[in-house]
């Protein structure tokens, strides 16, 4: 049981960077992105919130979210059907004064309401693009004992080459931090630097109390986004902390950096080092346990439940349900819930969406540098 | 509102024949197939069969059973009214009494299948591997206008006076009931699933408990007076696949028959007819380079580095490099270090087995036996266990 004084509320936003991955959110969005062969982006937030006794959690869906609503169902996977708090899902419309909205800003003042009726002291706000097992206890904690306003996590890592490459603004924004013993002094918007970052993961921890007052401040002025209009220009009077996350940590930027976070995991060093926390929590698919057929072939591979193996299979993800037939070859893929690689069907370095058959025979490859999309439910 | 039909899932045995599995859990929690438990077939049979109210009686070792239960929402039985509930025997005002058998268990449940007012109950038996839709026999049951029907496999005559059998007529009518008999007159075996209309089955129970001699039970009591009152009793035949799970070698073989469902007729890949259970909520399964996965059933949270061929593998279980898992049925969280060799054995949950120690042997003409290994239990590096053993606690060193 977590102390009054601490006790936090969560609030996700699902669809942010949506626009960094344009075709896994072709038909979802970023927050139920399948990942590590049974999960959804998603699980790995709620179930770090879960497991620090954070159970009063909003998700702020904005658009094509019918599978995340799907998929979080009631909550009760991730023990979210509480009778205080528990699971909150709120569709852009929610209210009637609600209006649509492009950054944390508008999307919190649309339900400033909900946040006055609130209980707890503290509030954590966090993307779906980050996969860890985050300890929201410890970075709370840090944030009561820095006196800080606002405290946001980060991690040391290099940009993504796509980042770095890609000019335009027009996908939204990243934040990079310069700091001086802890405090964030600079925050960088788009930065194109090479060399290890302080790059922020867009995870903040707030009092609630102070927030109401920041968004009400921030929405009068028509201000959209929470680190470029509101941080950015108050650093010298607000004081923002920052909070570096030393786990383990995978960022989804592009659709290279979605398959090699996937292909990372076949490595065992990585894989323990992001379930080493508590368990990962997903919806239940009651699948049987996967059946390796008289002559299948697997090495280096990661594979959920569901699953019939006939053929060969190496270095890929297989999520549940998925079917490699007798004589195909499977090297270097990822592939989604119930996809099927027919008889002597031969493909690599394919990242395959949901329900995609492979016919009898093909061969279909992609590259390391560029691994091909296949879309939902397609036929090759 | 009453119900149509509840079920009654007798729960209580011992299963004294699984010897070390059952040391510490009830038989029907015996763990199977990879991840389910035995009473997952029957639960699951129930909510696809349409029936929302299971009564579970139990009462040897219970507790791994009651967590697994739970509130039952993994098999869908969480209603607002019916659903699963765990019925161990209680204390009442006129006393207490541990179920004497398994009439006696319905018997003083008769309160809690008053609450349904079914008009059908049927009574289940949670030691069989079976997917049944009991909408079907309930169907039988009501064409035949029937008070008592009981399913019924065609055993080979050879092997009918191991069971229960029942004599009927063309008609399906039963006529006679032998239990286990030395000269059957019939090859229809008991299943040991009975549905009765439920004034019926009251009237028996309210008899046979009346009855001081009696030992209360379905196969020695209540059906031999359904008999001698002449009640309109048919035999329904079932067709599919059934196992009674209750000796180390029945489970074992159930076990492998599932890798082999195009020939052994038990298919867990049977989208139409689920089997649920409570998820062990561990990421994916790994098998590494150098791995050999031949002809197995693997699931959640497994590592594979070694060989694993013709097994079944639980949640968890992590197989060394250099180890060889042949005709093995390895139960979750079971560690194989590298370099040990086990088949042809069934090894309990979170099992130990230390490096170039050998379980179980592959069967010869003069030795077929399936070696078992108790759940926690830790072999020692180098030890030998034998094919026929039957290990309990730690073994150290040296050979069993």
């Amino acid at each position: 049981m977590m102390n009054a004084n601490t006790s936090a509320l969560g609030i996700v936003f699902p669809n942010s960077y949506d626009a960094w991955v344009p075709d896994l959110v072709n038909v979802r969005l970023m927050a139920s992105i399948p990942f590590a062969s049974r999960y959804r982006l998603i699980d790995f937030i709620l179930s770090s919130m879960s497991h620090c006794d954070i159970d009063n959690i909003s998700v702020m869906v904005n658009n094509n979210y019918h599978s995340l609503m799907d998929h979080l169902g009631s909550g009760r996977e991730w023990d979210l059907v509480r009778k205080n708090g528990g699971l909150h899902i709120f569709p852009p419309f929610a209210e009637k004064s609600a209006k649509p909205y492009t950054g944390r800003v508008g999307a919190l003042a649309n339900i400033l309401d909900f946040l006055r009726d609130e209980k707890e002291k503290y509030v954590v706000i966090t993307d779906t693009n980050i996969v860890a097992n985050i300890d929201f206890d410890a970075m709370i904690r840090a944030h009561i004992e820095s006196g800080a306003d606002v405290t946001i996590a980060y991690n040391e890592q290099k940009l993504p080459e796509s980042l770095l490459e890609n000019k335009s603004n027009d996908l939204g924004y990243y934040y990079t931090f310069g700091l001086e013993k802890g405090r964030i002094r600079k925050i960088y918007v788009n930065a194109k630097d090479t060399g290890i970052q302080n790059f922020s993961m867009n995870i903040f921890v707030v009092e609630r109390e102070l927030l109401i007052d920041m968004i009400n401040t921030a929405s009068v002025r028509g201000q959209e986004y929470f680190e470029r209009d509101v941080l950015l220009p108050q650093l010298n009077k607000l004081n923002v902390q920052a909070y570096k996350h030393e786990g383990y940590i995978a960022r989804i930027c592009d659709m290279k950096s979605y398959f090699d976070e996937n292909m990372k995991l076949l490595d065992d060093y990585n894989l323990d080092a992001l379930f080493s926390g508590g368990p990962i929590y997903t919806k239940i698919r009651d699948d049987n346990p996967t059946r390796y057929i008289e002559g299948a072939k697997v090495q280096n591979a990661m594979v959920a439940d569901g699953c019939v193996i006939e053929g060969e299979v190496e270095n890929s993800i297989l999520f549940r349900g998925v079917k490699v037939a007798k004589g195909a070859k499977v090297n270097n893929c990822i592939l989604m819930q119930d996809s099927v690689v027919e008889a002597g069907a031969n493909v690599e370095y394919l990242v395959m969406d949901k329900n995609v058959t492979i016919t009898a025979g093909r061969d279909m490859k992609g590259t390391s540098t560029y691994p091909v999309y296949i879309g939902k439910h397609k036929t090759v | 509102m009453a119900k149509e039909m509840i079920a009654m899932l007798l729960a209580g045995g011992q299963g004294s024949r699984l010897y070390a599995l059952t040391e510490k859990l009830a038989k029907p929690a015996v763990p199977f197939g990879g991840k389910y438990r035995i009473i997952d077939f029957p639960l699951s049979n129930c909510v696809n069969s349409g029936i929302d109210t299971v009564g579970i009686l139990t009462q040897y070792q219970p507790l791994v059973l009651n967590e697994y239960i739970g509130n039952g929402q993994p098999w869908d039985l969480d209603r607002l009214y019916g659903g699963v509930h765990v019925l161990p025997p209680y204390q009442k005002a006129s006393g207490s009494d541990w179920y004497k058998g398994t009439a006696n268990a319905i018997y003083q449940n008769i309160s809690f299948i008053e609450r349904y007012d079914p008009q059908y109950v049927i009574i289940l038996s949670g030691d069989q591997i079976c997917k049944q839709d009991y909408s079907e026999f309930l169907k039988f049951h009501k064409e035949k206008n029937a008070e008592f029907s009981v399913a019924v496999m065609e055993v080979p005559w050879e092997e009918a006076s191991r069971f229960g059998l029942m004599v009927a007529d063309k008609d399906d009518r039963i006529t006679e009931f032998q239990e286990k008999p030395k000269n059957p007159k019939s090859n229809l075996a008991s299943m040991g699933i009975y549905i009765f209309n439920w004034d019926i089955l009251r009237k028996y129970l309210e008899e046979d408990e009346a009855d001081p001699k009696s030992e209360n039970d379905f196969g020695n009591n209540i059906i031999p007076n359904l008999l001698r009152d002449n009640r309109r009793m048919y035999a329904y035949h079932f067709h599919g696949y059934w196992k009674d799970v209750g000796t180390i070698s029945s489970l074992w073989e159930a076990n492998m028959e599932i890798l082999d469902p195009e020939h052994s007729g038990i298919n867990l890949f049977d989208e139409d007819w689920k089997i649920y259970s409570r998820n062990s909520g561990m990421t994916g399964h790994k098998i590494s380079a150098g791995a050999v996965v031949e002809n197995a059933m693997i699931t959640d949270g497994c590592r594979i580095k070694g060989s694993v061929k013709h097994s079944i593998l639980f949640a968890g279980v992590k197989v060394e490099k250099g180890a060889v898992v042949e005709d093995a049925v390895i139960m979750g969280g079971t560690v194989i270090k590298s370099g040990a060799t086990v088949k042809h054995c069934i090894v309990a949950e979170n099992v130990t087995i230390g490096e170039n120690a050998v379980v179980g042997a592959m069967p010869t003409e003069s030795e077929n036996g399936v070696a078992t290994v108790g759940a926690g239990v830790r072999i020692g590096d180098n030890v030998k266990i034998g094919p026929n053993a039957m290990v309990r606690n730690d073994v150290e060193g040296g050979e069993e």
